[in-house]
């Protein structure tokens, strides 16, 4: 029976969800235009953990601590917030092209940091512009579907339309901007985890770390709300509380990671698909490995970003650049439904 | 256990269902049939809790259905839909679990209990050697079996299965039917089933409810009840009866 084989390859790709986010953690930690001996990086680590970060400075230990370590770190949550986020709204919406752009969240926090870089300066930081508009724009797709929000097309169709006006907001601060306004939003816009500070770090991951575990624990149910309203009614489901339950989880993980990381696409699309492709569309599976492998993956694509030319490539690019067209090899090659 | 539905009004646009009373015996099938438009499903529908009745309701055992929780509600009284078209093709075992929901915590996931009586309501069905397999590789009968079985493993009291032979040929037909007659004969569960096929009622069902227009026009045992003058009523066309070896059968 292909039972037991099923089974093995499940136990092959959990053994690899879990060895590989933390192997490449390792690797990347060595990786960069400031080489660190691998066997000066635990010594340097465990001496700052034991001195409560301060103690003695090296180039070394600073490179590693203050910039190399938060990005990393960053990397990791960002990538599996994305991935989960979108396996899950995902099965929630019963829609296989739905993720955070779908929700408003990217636009809206596109628009909070163009308000902050263009407008506000250093009074209101980007990242937390960037976090609150992506809750109101979450908010705003929610109002707008009003009592039908419950209802697929309607959720959708209202993210496009706020979509489109926080992509026109945007603009609008755009035009207003003055040059170097305007090349700082379009850097940040773009997306890069190196600009992550360890005081933006003890905000945003915390807020990643429970939503993506309350989605993980969420995960079985969302294979009965995926088979739709009607049905998770009848098997008992309180349908309207457990919808917006996961939304706010999801926004509120998106919006968390967005805020420090920019504009990061197709993660949340590709990542997902990926593991249903391996592993079917169960999401007890789905959701764990969604985490893993997105944070495996945007820690790769980030390793590339910052190592592969003599400049950094943003990795908003990247993940789309590349992506993309890795994810239309396996389409095509599957050849088949996988959903 | 008995269901009886007492003074439920129902409106959709124009339509509008009214029932006064209506009574499901317990451990015993009810077939609802009538044209397409009588409201059939609409009341199967706010039986299961999907819609809300504008006035009066469904009662269990004297315990109205709109007053209890989603979860008490479910441990209760199980939906079989009609065919529905699902985005994820999950295998059929964890389809049939999602039918433990009730039972499950928000946070958790099925446990070997549940399993267990996923596997044993495969099992009641006749598919137990099917539920590694992927839900859309399964034949139209075999979903619907499939669906029966999720309802199974939820473990109500009450039944209600929305045209569960439509676009089955004969035999499968048959085999729904039977199995259908099983759930109350072995499972003393109180089934409601909405029908097109009018042998079939006659044949599996020990009680008839005709509906049209959104009211019931008769209710009861089909020998007691069924006539020529009713189904020319009902349904606006002749339909014979003719006496074949001890059996009714109809005629066009």
């Amino acid at each position: 029976m292909s039972g037991s084989r099923n089974r093995t390859r499940t136990t092959a790709i959990t053994v690899v969800a879990i060895v590989l986010p933390l192997l490449l953690f390792v690797l990347s930690l060595n990786l960069g235009t400031y080489r660190i001996p691998p066997k000066d990086v635990l010594p340097i680590l465990t001496r700052a953990v034991f001195s409560g970060g301060g103690g003695e400075s090296s180039p070394a230990a600073d490179v590693l601590i203050r910039i190399r370590l938060p990005r990393l770190l960053l990397a990791l949550f960002a990538g599996a917030a994305l991935a989960v986020s979108g396996a899950s709204l995902q099965a929630l919406f019963r829609n296989p092209l739905v993720f955070e752009f779908s929700l408003g969240i990217s636009y809206g926090a596109a628009f909070g940091a163009a308000l902050s870089l263009v407008f506000l300066g250093a009074k209101v930081p980007a990242q937390a512009a960037a976090f609150v508009f992506a809750v109101v724009a979450v908010l705003a797709v929610l109002f707008v579907a009003g009592r039908a929000a419950s209802q697929v097309v309607t959720i959708l169709l209202s993210g496009v339309i706020v979509s489109a006006l926080f992509q026109a907001l945007l603009s609008l601060v755009e035009f207003f901007a003055n040059p170097y306004a305007l090349q700082a939003l379009i850097f940040w816009l773009m997306g890069s985890l190196g600009q992550a500070t360890w005081t933006d770090l003890a905000i945003s991951l915390p807020l990643i770390g429970v939503g993506i575990a309350a989605l993980i624990g969420l995960r079985w149910r969302l294979n009965v709300l995926s088979l739709g309203e009607d049905e998770a009614r009848t098997l008992g489901v309180d349908v309207r509380r457990e919808k917006v339950l996961v939304i706010v989880l999801a926004a509120l993980t998106t919006a968390a990671a967005t805020a420090v990381t920019g504009v990061i696409s197709w993660i949340g699309l590709i990542v997902p698909h990926l593991v249903r492709m391996a592993v079917g569309p169960d999401n007890r599976k789905v959701i764990p490995l969604s985490a893993a492998f997105g944070a495996s993956l945007l820690l790769l694509a980030d390793d590339i970003a910052r190592s592969a030319f003599a400049f950094e490539i943003p990795i908003g690019i990247l993940t789309s650049v590349v992506g993309i067209p890795f994810f239309i090899v396996l389409l095509k090659r599957s050849g088949k439904v996988w959903l | 256990m008995k269901a009886h539905v007492a003074g439920l009004v129902f409106s959709y646009g124009t339509f509008k269902l009214k029932i006064d009373e209506l009574v499901f015996p317990g451990s015993r099938v009810t077939a609802i049939v009538g044209p397409n438009g009588a409201g059939k499903s609409t009341l199967l529908k706010c039986l299961a809790g999907i819609l809300p009745p504008e006035r009066g309701g469904a009662f269990v055992d004297g315990r109205d259905l709109a007053r209890l929780g989603g979860r008490e509600r479910a441990r209760l009284v199980g939906y079989v839909p009609q065919e529905p078209t699902y985005m994820f093709n999950y295998a059929v075992l964890d389809f049939v679990l999602t039918g433990r929901a009730a039972f499950i915590p928000r946070f958790s996931s099925p446990a070997a209990l549940d399993v267990e009586a996923a596997r044993e309501a495969l099992q009641f069905v006749g598919l137990a050697d099917l539920e590694r397999r992927p839900f859309f590789e399964l034949s139209s009968g075999e979903r619907r079996l499939v669906l029966i079985a999720r309802t199974l493993a939820q473990r109500p009291s009450i039944l209600l299965l929305d045209e569960p032979t439509t676009f089955l040929d004969p035999r499968h037909e048959t085999e729904v039917m039977a199995l259908i007659r099983r759930l109350a004969v072995e499972r003393a569960a109180t089934v409601i089933v909405t029908l097109h096929a009018l042998d079939m009622a006659m044949k599996f069902a020990d009680s008839m409810v005709f509906m049209k227009a959104g009211a019931v026009v008769a209710a009861g045992p089909p020998d007691d009840i069924l006539d020529e003058a009713l189904l020319r009523s009902v349904y606006d066309v002749d339909i014979g009866i003719v006496d074949v070896a001890g059996r009714r059968v109809l005629v066009r």
